[in-house]
């Protein structure tokens, strides 16, 4: 018999294959299995593609955003809250990629990969609630200054990394939604967070970048002049200003935000530095808030001619900003060149409990520099009047998009003061002049958000 | 809210009105925390007995009989263990004689109806028994003088005074202390399973599931059967019976299955066991004398013939394939017995295996199943048996390059069918990308996936799960429901068994008396093992969804009963 001992090799290996095939099916299992639980056909989960069942997610003031109540998921009763923080909360049919009930969906459901769909009783428990680091009523304050214009409303504490304020416009009623297929040009990108997953072309914010690169690199930089007679001959092209600023010092080009005087220096800097410096400042790289992965900006200059060098300097040319990615930067500005993480989730919500991270962006003494210039800016363009008491710090900006359209309104920056230690994004889209329509939006909520802890 | 639980509150609200609300409340309490600690011990309980069934089987499989012994004229003394011995200076051979003048492969000495029979291989010396020249085969006795290419030896008697009548059955089990430590162990093991059955019907009515109580005597008899079966069994043979208590795990795991899912087939579903453990004990009792089994083998492949032409004529289809018989008052698949057929049609002994090697007749029976299978547009089964075939075929011949050459034959063919037939292809199509197709062509396996993430680890309990409302989930996505309502361990337990199977067919050709039990064995496991994979993997969408049943596990009572006929095979070879 050990002549057919030999030959039932076929049959083992035979097996082998089966238990290989097998460990694909748990591998897959173990990679995936979250997914499938997700499935809106899943009826552990899901009624008519709808969840049964959530827990109660609530907001820094402890105020209700989303909960089940008689087996039915209920947002916050008031209809200007719950529109505001769609894009947090996340819509009922799961379009908002970025939103809790997505996101947190496991720790909402209470689904793991042990227990699986098992609920005691059927029912949730309070480790399935969630508390957010938003302030819902300050969003939704910000997401009626922008008065339903396309855009984004960010503000985050840069010593701790708590986002207080979030919202992106356009939005709708997660209680009732609209049809939206019936209003396309309404609803573009409506289930977009705006501030997380897009990325706008940066306009004069990105001379923060460029200034930060040539603090570090020219030496002398703060006392030299450069000439601005309103526009600048590179190779075929020219770089112009709106009106010619004369000698400008650098605080007085960012302050203006001189085109000639930042092109000139974007081609002192050179391709290389300036890439290294945007690529310091968060360019091409997405950060993660609570797991939530924001899109990058782009910064690529490593081909670029002389004058788009020089386009690229004054935050044209191909360069995108994710408008809360540039708030970090900003937040590392204000906490001498260190930027914390960004979260949403209050921090003992979750398990394990991560400790905030820190990375340095900025030398210190850049850092320092850069704050006194970006104050300079309210106190001598912005107007100090518009953000009394605010100590404001910011960066105003006023991106051309093309194509005959209006350009995208930016406005960036921090409070300079120990008990609100707040830095702050507004983008408007095709908002037009940023220190006048975004600040006046970033005015508001900034005020509203310091009287609010006060 | 079942059934079974609102049957008993109208009993309460007719009684007590008043503390009505409290006691519903009180059950649905204690059926909650019940489903809370029990979904635990289902695993746990499932990798004891697995555990406890599967060491004594590794442990017991060499018997160590010695049926003579092979005297050399230096006085060496071979022990001949085996009915069927290749005698020959290879490696492979049972009985290694090491002169140069002998081949390989020369002699096969073969014990039958009571009396030893050498014959010869082709051998290049030839044989001679008593001085006269052997043909092709030749009956000897004790103290014969055997002569293989002129080394001379004698077959004599083995040394303790035992009768040599090899029956299978040897008495029975004895009174040494290991042998009582024996029982004992499997007794509870038995015991070890009953707990879990009797916890799973427990749970079935703690769910959601409509359980009524028309289903406690079927879970009943079960239990009856399975005691009974199980003292028959220690009664008439010393050998370990693990084998089938962990054949009783599977069924109760069907039958929990079907009471979740169909729990109008519960009462079929029963009465098809019953027929596979009678069916199981025919076959068994059979195959116990290999003169029989042989018999047998002839009248199955009249059988199986008879089947596929009766397929053919009359087949139905009632999911998918045209393959179900219907007579009136019952309608059953006639190709799952085709499948015992087709084992015995495979087997031969030893010295027919290696002096004719014709597989004529086996092949063209393969053929006829294929092409059967074909028409009726079953590929599943189709796989299944052509799986077996390359096994059953390569332990025949042992020629590994003409099985690649079948093997990519059939490739070819699968390929030709599926670009000249594009509604047999269509059928793949969903293959590794249901996600995409995940509420058309892929419906089936992406629910399957579902319900796998649903369940976790431990499951969700008995009868909670949603899958089974799906049409044929019972049946081609049960491991799904397996995983849903039992959990991936349990799941895996299963898995397990089924690949046991294999192993354990492979242990038991290396002692087995016959070539014959050896090739029935490895025929049965193969189908086992790829009817498992081709359903779990097809279920999951790590192989195309074919809609093949899990052995012992799947809803329906032909795939029941011939399960437990093809275990008969596993069980005749030990
Ligand atoms: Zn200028």
């Amino acid at each position: 018999m050990k002549l057919l001992a030999i030959r039932t090799l076929v049959l083992i290996v035979l097996a082998l294959l089966f238990l290989a095939g097998f460990t694909v099916f748990v591998g897959r299992y173990l990679h995936s299995a979250a997914a499938w639980a997700q499935h809106p056909s899943n009826r552990h989960f899901y009624q008519n593609g709808r969840l049964k069942e959530t827990g109660t997610i609530y907001d820094r003031r402890g105020e209700i955003l989303l909960e089940t109540k008689d087996g039915v998921l209920t947002y916050h009763p008031e209809e200007n809250i719950r529109t505001a923080i769609m894009h947090v909360t996340g819509d009922q049919d799961g379009n908002v990629a970025s939103g809790m009930l997505k996101v947190m969906w496991e720790h909402l459901t209470g689904w793991n990969l042990l227990t699986g769909a098992y609920r005691y009783q059927d029912s949730l428990s309070a480790t399935n609630d969630l508390t957010l680091t938003l302030d819902a009523r300050l969003s939704a304050l910000a997401y009626r200054e922008l008065n339903g214009r396309k855009g984004a409303v960010g503000i985050y504490n840069y010593r701790t990394g708590e986002i207080i304020c979030m919202t992106s416009s356009p939005s709708f009623d997660p209680q009732n939604p609209p049809d939206i297929q019936a209003d396309p040009e309404r609803y573009k990108g409506v289930y977009l967070n705006r501030l997380l997953s897009a990325a706008y072309t940066p306009g004069s914010i990105f001379k923060v970048v460029t200034a930060a690169a040539a603090l570090e690199t020219i030496p002398g930089i703060e006392e030299r002049y450069y000439h601005c007679s309103g526009k600048i001959l590179i190779g075929a092209d020219t770089v112009t200003c709106l009106v010619p600023h004369g000698d400008v010092m650098l605080k007085d080009a960012l302050a203006h935000s001189c085109n000639v005087a930042f092109a000139e220096i974007a081609g002192e800097l050179g391709a290389d530095v300036l890439q290294h410096y945007a690529e310091l400042a968060g360019f091409n790289s997405r950060l993660t808030v609570n797991g939530i992965k924001t899109a990058a900006g782009r910064v690529d200059v490593k081909q670029a001619a002389p004058v788009e060098l020089a386009w690229a300097g004054i935050g044209q040319y191909t360069n995108t900003a994710n408008p809360l990615a540039f708030m970090v930067f900003m937040g590392s500005i204000a906490n001498d060149g260190l930027s914390v993480s960004p979260a949403i989730i209050a921090r003992e919500n979750i398990f394990p409990a991560l400790a905030k991270a820190e990375k340095r962006m900025l030398p210190e003494e850049t850092a320092k520099k850069l704050k006194r210039m970006l104050r300079n800016n309210t106190l001598t363009v912005y107007g100090e009047h518009r953000f009394s008491g605010l100590e404001l710090c910011a960066k105003s900006g006023t991106a051309e998009v093309g194509e005959g359209k209006e350009p995208h309104a930016w406005f960036a920056g921090f409070l300079d003061r120990e008990d609100f230690p707040y830095a702050f994004v507004v983008v408007i889209e095709n908002g037009c002049t940023g220190s006048r329509t975004a600040a006046a939006v970033a005015a508001s909520v900034l005020h509203a958000a310091v009287d609010r802890y006060q | 809210m079942n059934s079974f639980r609102e049957s008993m509150q109208q009993v309460l609200q007719e009684t007590a009105g008043s503390i009505y609300p409290l006691l519903t409340d009180l059950a649905s309490q204690a059926a909650n925390t019940y489903t809370l600690v029990a979904r635990w011990l289902f695993p746990l309980l499932s990798l004891v007995i697995l555990v406890r069934c599967l060491v004594p089987l590794i442990r017991e499989r060499s018997t160590d009989t010695v049926w003579g012994y092979l005297v050399l004229a230096n006085g060496t003394s071979i022990p001949v263990r085996n009915w069927e011995n290749l005698i020959g200076r290879g490696k492979y051979a049972d009985i290694v004689v090491n002169f140069p003048v002998i081949s390989r492969s020369h002699a096969v000495l073969t014990f039958r109806n009571g009396s030893w029979t050498i014959a010869d291989l082709g051998s290049k010396g030839g044989i001679t028994v008593n001085d006269v020249k052997v043909d092709k085969a030749q009956e000897i006795q004790f103290g014969d003088v055997i002569s293989l290419a002129g080394i001379d030896m004698a077959l004599v008697p083995p040394v303790q005074n035992e009768a040599l009548v090899p029956t299978g059955a040897a008495g029975n089990s004895g009174d040494t202390d290991e042998e009582k430590d024996f029982t004992l162990n499997s007794t509870v093991t038995l015991m070890l399973l009953f707990l879990f059955q009797v916890l799973a019907v427990v749970q079935l009515f703690a769910s959601r599931a409509s359980m009524t109580l028309a289903a406690l005597p079927v879970f009943g008899i079960f239990f009856l059967t399975e005691l009974f079966h199980y003292f028959i069994m220690r009664k008439l043979q010393s050998k370990s019976i693990e084998l089938e208590i962990l054949v009783y795990f599977l069924c109760g795991l069907n039958l929990a299955l079907v009471a979740s899912a169909a729990p109008s087939d519960l009462k079929k579903q029963l009465a098809a066991i019953l027929i596979g453990i009678a069916a199981y004990t025919v076959i068994t009792w059979l195959c116990l004398d290999l003169g029989r089994a042989r018999r047998l083998k002839y009248l199955a492949l009249v059988g199986g013939v008879l089947l596929l032409i009766l397929n053919l004529a009359f087949g139905e289809r009632i999911y998918g394939a045209r393959n179900w018989i219907n007579l009136g008052f019952i309608t059953f698949q006639p190709l799952e017995f085709v499948k015992i057929a087709f084992v015995l049609a495979g087997t031969a002994t030893l010295d027919r295996l290696l002096t004719t090697r014709n597989m004529t007749a086996f092949i063209a029976f393969t053929g006829a199943c294929i092409i059967t299978l074909a028409l009726i547009r079953d590929f599943g089964t189709a796989v299944v048996f052509f799986g077996a075939f390359l096994v059953i075929a390569f332990m025949y011949s042992g020629d590994l390059r003409t099985l690649f050459l079948v093997t990519a034959g059939a490739a070819f063919a699968g390929i030709a069918v599926v670009t000249f037939m594009p509604y047999i292809a269509m059928r793949f199509a969903a293959w590794g990308k249901v996600w995409q197709y995940a509420d058309s062509s892929g419906f089936q396996q992406t629910r399957t996936m579902i319900a796998a993430a649903s369940g976790g680890l431990f499951g969700v309990g008995s009868g909670n799960g949603y899958l089974k409302n799906i049409a044929a989930a019972d049946t081609d996505l049960v491991f799904g429901i397996l995983c849903e309502e039992w959990g991936m361990l349990v799941a895996l337990c299963v898995v397990l068994v089924i690949v046991f199977f294999v192993f354990y067919a492979v242990l038991l050709t290396k002692n087995s008396r016959s070539a014959f039990y050896a090739i029935a064995a490895c025929g049965a496991a193969t189908i086992f093992l790829l009817q498992t994979a081709l359903n779990v993997l097809g279920s999951v969408d790590v192989l195309p969804l074919t809609g093949v049943t899990i052995p012992f596990i799947s809803n329906g009572g032909s795939s029941m009963v011939a399960s437990w006929g093809l275990l008969a095979m596993i069980r005749s070879a030990v």
